[in-house]
């Protein structure tokens, strides 16, 4: 056994994982395997051919149907002691609450950076932790958000972002920002520590070097900043 | 003063890296900020996600010391 494993904590554990593509689905993989309790997956997309360059749980045959349901059936299989519940939706600043309620940990598996910022209103608003992970190209990046212990994604990144033409990404790279995501996520269930906190962590992939990049809490930040008008913080 | 800039991406094309393929050498007068240097080597900061030097967050506001290596992250948003 792993030095500090706790298996009774993680079959208690609640984690939303946000989409189930590349990222959430290699993160809930090993979620799954490793015995969190429940699971609740939430994607309202369709599999797509040029999905399965990195998206694991789906295959050529997948094309055209759901990825919740298939991604939890896959779980499912993997490890049929836990708990999974699949939503078919797509995250909204209206269900944004209602989908991470009730859970310990939000995983980011989402494609948007308007998603992610929805995703992180919703983990301040009920004070559950969000581990944000995000690709493209070479480029991968992951943080563990708290606020008021951490700063949040808004004080990094508070508006949209400019993207020019699509987001070309590669199977290995959401394969490995996926599996550092989950083992935050782990250390924290286990152990209510939170790993590399005000930190966001970039991996190249074209260099393969490994860079952290320390941030403050925002005070003006919109969200969990001091001018963040109040709201239903749990 | 001597600064340099590191991207990768799509930015790296941008800022037309000529130390190796993802840096480039910006000579410019003291006491600029990021913004002012972005300017000077007309970059759309719009096309900047995050910035930072020796492992921490920085913003347009920033003026680097001589010498300094200022890392501009593109936006990178997939999943």
């Amino acid at each position: 056994m792993v030095d500090g494993w706790d298996q009774e904590r993680l079959k208690r554990a609640r984690v939303l994982v946000a989409g189930v593509g590349g990222l959430g689905g290699l993160s809930a993989t090993y979620l799954a395997e490793a015995g969190v309790g429940y699971l609740r997956i939430c994607d309202s997309d369709k599999v797509e051919l040029s999905n399965l360059n990195r998206q694991i749980l789906y295959t050529a045959a997948d094309i055209g149907k759901p990825k919740a349901m298939l991604a939890a059936k896959r779980l499912y299989a993997q490890n049929p002691e836990i708990e999974i519940e699949a939503v078919l939706d797509t995250l909204t600043e209206t269900n944004a609450g209602e989908l991470a309620s009730g859970c310990d940990l939000i995983v980011d598996g989402l494609d948007s950076h308007s998603g992610r910022l929805k995703l992180n209103k919703a983990s301040f608003d009920l004070n559950i932790p969000y581990i944000y992970g995000a690709i493209r190209e070479w480029m991968g990046q992951l943080s563990f958000f708290n606020p008021p212990k951490t700063a949040c994604l808004a004080c990094l990144m508070p508006g949209e972002l400019k993207i020019p033409g699509p987001t070309p990404v590669f199977g290995a790279l959401a394969a490995a920002v996926g599996s550092l995501q989950a083992t935050l996520a782990l250390k924290y269930l286990m152990t209510g520590e939170i790993p590399a906190a005000n930190a966001l962590l970039i991996f190249r992939a074209d260099t393969i070097v490994f860079e952290k990049v320390t941030f403050e809490r925002r005070p003006g930040c919109g969200v969990c900043g001091d001018a963040a008008p109040p709201g239903p913080r749990r | 003063m001597t600064v340099f800039l590191r991207a990768g991406g799509q930015l790296r094309a941008m800022i037309k890296p000529d130390v190796d393929h993802y840096t480039r050498k910006v000579e410019i007068e003291g006491g600029k900020t990021i913004g002012e240097i972005l300017e000077h080597i007309s970059l759309n900061p719009a096309f900047v996600a995050l910035m930072y030097v020796d492992g921490a967050m920085k913003d347009l506001s920033y003026k680097p010391a001589d010498g300094e290596t200022i890392t501009l992250q593109p936006p990178v948003s997939g999943g």
